[in-house]
């Protein structure tokens, strides 16, 4: 089995791998199964805090580990989003785009942009940093898209022979609705 | 080794014992896969581990007959959609109607077969008129062969060996013209199947490898492209001649049973390739992806009342991965099938997961319907993906399902960026465009036509590494291609290009942008007695190619047309002025030097224009979504882009806070200036954002009061009348019990 050396995987994230590298890589018969293990490392690598990564969910975004067992949302700036089983946006900042205007500023020529009330564009930001997230462009009045919710633990004792300590049954839950019910 | 001659002699199937009967075959593959998880029950590759050079040769003899049949079929009659660019595909099914083996083209589309096999067994064809070697079967319907919509064409040619059909060559097609009241091969304003135009279930066109003498002159006359039609239907023929004759001499050489045991350990090898790609490169869990579609018709359909309304389609796709490890798509929440063009059948929607899909997870083993096996779905009844009913026109229901390609496809994505395989990982998107319509030469001969170009080669959205690049992909199929331009104007007189290029600015923005799409501006010259035009597209520019970015990136727009008629064109050519894209063709309007007694801009489907000389036609289409927050993008790259009239310098400024200066004829990046502008614009993030709680609370008083326009108000209805969906969306808002949408 191939095994991808940690600075290629350190330049993929880092969006400087050589475009024939990257090809490379693409051509890939089979992938190279330790890829998990090395992207967690180079991402751990690059985050000022020492929770450990479960998961990167984004480009700034993972699901780490608490030392108290939690299993939380976590911004590369710091910020936590709370427990991942709730889609994380609940979380978020928010700024909504109504007008014709406003959606001149993200597309262009004028006629590609989409039409005012029958869409919005949300533009999600991390609380701390302000690093746009996440962009949704849907009618007034959608629900929040979870783009992800995962099982992790399926994911790492079933897909990666290697058993989370904290498993439980209600690891894999969709909590959304629980939190948007305390707002009322 | 003899072949046996299909033109010679026609043996019938006679259903000589059950086991070896066709509905036998279908129904207990069915049972074996469903029991067992492995097709057919094959739980170990006899043939491939008792002799594997054997195997291997069998498949690769299977595999080459269906690439020589493309490789010729394709130059002995075809239209230029069959000929140049992507549109066809041949392979090998078993008889059940499973693929062992395709050429390169439209591979999705095998998983259309097995509907039109198993139709054709429950509607009793194999007593009446029984299966003969040779025979031509014909199909486009997507309520009985699956055909994702009747432009789709598909051929089939039963191999009959010993009294018993053991496989069938097939052929399948995207058609120019398919006859319906709005010429064109995607016709976007039907309202139910009796206007789809010339669609027909399976049927039996011909024997002995040659159409029957009446089969041609249907598609002379019930399409308006009926020579074309027919060179296609000589094409998939061809093909599929050679195939058949191949399989002969395949049996001859391997013995029958051979063929049919190591044709199924073909598809179960692949389906477990399939089944290990899914569960290294992919996260288990449920993945959430949307997308709309407006069917904006009010005003535009009056004749026919109930379909003459605006309506807003809505796509809802929850992935999860099965407890076989198959990609499980639910499309609960997606509206109800509805009296518009866009509806699709079960076997359409199959093609449509598996666009994308199929040589996403299956490069790296033998291309059959194994991966057709590892994805499945829930498509609920009465919905736009399973309407219960046969009436539904489904003429173009790529309009909105090509999101669900998308979708399906972003899943994946998704999945191998978190698992680390980044390269793989990019916004899918794929929002293609068309201009089909009729006319009539100068000498009075009638004609009708779709012009591809703007299907066949689409940006790439944004990688999670580095921007997309424009017309470099096709997501139906392997060999990305515009066509030749040259060869449209011939065919399609009227239509002379000013303009066939990117147009600058077009795609989704972000750290990583999506490719730039493409434009076309076409003069109409030499319009004949008489010239009509339409759009025909998928995701049209109303709404977003899906409805959300990748990463904080912005999803794709979708595309658009403008019609400009009674221009001063001539005089402006003599200044040496032309518009070559579309926003040129807009500026110029709006500048005067281009004077238009009417300019239209249409986001939404443009119905049938008459068009005259010195008229003008052009789109945008085929672009890509962005990755990222665009406040993180090089400014380096954003100066280039500058440069290269790849994005305006104005816009960079705004979306990408990034402040350039022009000297000396280029642009380049004021360092202290964009450090003090993207500061500027973070703080606004700060000052203009609010804590989602706040605007959850605010959004739901405009739920509760019902503060939406008509079509956003009818497409919450329609989603919410099934059950799941209506749990999802009153519990997301924590609508009253007695509140009704």
């Amino acid at each position: 089995m191939t095994t991808i050396e940690k600075d290629l995987v350190r330049q993929l994230v880092n969006g400087t791998i050589d475009p024939q590298d990257a090809r490379g890589l693409l051509r890939m018969e089979t992938k190279d199964t330790e890829r998990f293990w090395t992207y967690l490392e180079v991402l751990q690598e690059r985050v000022p805090w020492a929770d450990r990564i479960l998961l990167r969910i984004s480009e700034h975004l993972y699901i780490v580990a608490k030392p108290d067992h939690g299993r939380v949302v976590k911004c590369d700036c710091g910020h936590e989003f709370g427990d991942y089983r709730a889609n994380w946006k609940t979380a978020a900042r928010l700024r909504v785009k109504e007008t014709a205007a406003e959606f001149a500023d993200v597309y262009y020529p004028a006629a590609a942009a989409p039409e005012p009330l029958w869409n919005e564009i949300r533009e999600f930001y991390c609380p701390g940093c302000y690093a746009q997230l996440a962009v949704e462009v849907v009618p007034p009045g959608y629900p929040l898209i979870f783009e992800i919710l995962p099982d992790l633990d399926r994911f790492y004792r079933d897909f990666l022979g290697r058993p989370l300590d904290d498993e439980a049954p209600d690891w894999y839950r969709d909590d959304t609705l629980k939190k948007t019910g305390t707002w009322l | 080794m003899s072949a046996t001659p299909a033109l010679e002699t026609a043996p019938a199937a006679a259903v000589p014992d059950v086991e070896k009967s066709l509905r036998h075959k279908v129904y207990e593959r069915e049972r074996l896969t469903a029991q067992t998880g492995h097709y057919w029950g094959v739980e170990t590759l006899s043939c491939k581990q008792a002799d594997p050079m054997k195997f291997e040769r069998f498949y690769s003899r299977l595999q080459s007959a269906c690439m020589a049949a493309r490789e010729v079929a394709r130059f002995v009659a075809a239209s230029p959609g069959g000929r140049e660019m992507g549109e066809a595909v041949w392979a090998l099914a078993t008889a059940e109607g499973d693929s062992i083996a395709l050429s390169e083209g439209f591979v999705a589309h095998s998983a259309a077969f097995p509907v039109a096999i198993k139709f054709m067994v429950d509607r009793g064809y194999e007593e009446n008129p029984g299966f003969h070697d040779g025979d031509v079967y014909v199909a486009d319907d997507g309520y009985s062969c699956g055909a994702p919509h009747p432009g789709d064409t598909y051929t089939y040619v039963p191999v009959v060996h010993d009294g018993e059909v053991v496989a069938w060559a097939c052929a399948i097609n995207h058609i120019m013209e398919v006859g319906a009241p709005q010429a064109g091969s995607w016709a976007m304003f039907c309202v139910d199947t009796y206007m789809d135009g010339f669609v027909c279930p399976p049927t039996r066109t011909g024997e002995n490898l040659r159409q029957y003498a009446w089969w041609d002159e249907m598609w002379k006359r019930r399409t308006r492209a009926g020579m074309m039609n027919i060179l296609d239907d000589k094409m998939r023929l061809a093909g599929a001649a050679m195939i058949a004759r191949s399989v002969h001499e395949v049996i001859d050489e391997f013995g029958v049973e051979y063929f049919k045991l190591a044709s199924r350990e073909v598809i179960e090898e692949s389906r477990r390739v399939v089944i290990d790609n899914i569960r290294n490169w992919m996260i288990p869990g449920t993945y959430e992806q949307v997308g709309f579609r407006v069917a904006k018709f009010k005003g535009l359909q009056k004749i026919w009342e109930r379909a003459d309304a605006d309506n807003l389609i809505h796509m809802h796709m929850s992935t999860t991965i099965d407890e076989r490890g198959r990609i499980c798509n639910d499309m609960e929440g997606s509206s109800r099938w509805g009296y518009h063009a866009f509806n699709a059948f079960p076997g359409g929607v199959k093609v449509a997961f598996m666009l994308g899909l199929s040589g996403a997870l299956a490069y790296n083993t033998k291309f059959s319907s194994g991966g057709n096996y590892a994805v499945t779905g829930n498509l609920p009844v009465g919905s736009i993906y399973n309407p219960g009913t046969q009436i539904a026109s489904h003429s173009n229901a790529w309009a909105q399902m090509l999101q669900v390609t998308t979708m399906a496809y972003n899943a994946l994505t998704r999945g191998q960026f978190m698992r680390g395989y980044m390269e793989e990982s990019y916004a899918v998107s794929a929002p293609w465009d068309s201009v089909q319509g009729d006319g009539v030469l100068a000498d009075g001969t009638p004609y009708g036509y779709t012009n591809f170009e703007l299907l066949g080669a689409c940006a790439h959205g944004a990688f999670s590494y580095r921007d997309g690049q424009p017309a470099v992909w096709f997501i139906a199929s392997q060999l990305c291609n515009m066509g030749n331009s040259e060869e449209f104007e011939y065919l399609i007189p009227p239509l002379f290009h000013l303009g066939r290029k990117l147009q600058p600015g077009y795609c989704g923005h972000g750290k990583y942008r999506g490719g730039i799409g493409l434009t076309t501006v076409h003069w109409i010259v030499e319009s004949g007695q008489r010239f009509g035009a339409s759009r025909a597209g998928s995701a049209c520019s109303f709404m977003t190619e899906v409805g959300q970015g990748m990463m904080g990136g912005y999803p794709s727009p979708g595309a658009a047309v403008a019609v400009a008629q009674g221009t001063n064109l001539p005089a402006l050519i003599e200044q040496g002025i032309t518009p070559t894209t579309f926003q040129e063709l807009v500026d110029l309007v709006a500048d005067g030097k281009l004077k238009a007694d009417r300019l239209e801009i249409w986001k939404s489907d443009a119905p049938d224009h008459t068009l005259k000389d010195n008229d003008l036609w052009s789109q945008i289409a085929g672009t890509g979504g962005g990755w990222g927050d665009p406040l993180e993008r090089d400014p380096h790259a954003v100066a280039v882009d500058a440069n290269t009239n790849r994005v305006p310098a104005g816009f960079s400024e705004r979306i990408y806070g990034v402040v350039l200066t022009f000297t000396d004829g280029q642009y380049t990046v004021d360092e202290t200036a964009t450090r003090a502008k993207r500061a500027a614009l973070l703080a606004q993030r700060r000052e203009e954002s609010c804590p989602t709680a706040t605007w959850w609370q605010r959004t739901r008083e405009r739920v509760l009061a019902r503060d939406f326009i008509g079509p956003v108000q009818e497409m919450y209805r329609s989603s919410t009348s099934f059950d799941n969906y209506k749990r999802h969306y009153r519990g997301f808002w924590h609508l009253p019990e007695d509140f009704e949408l």
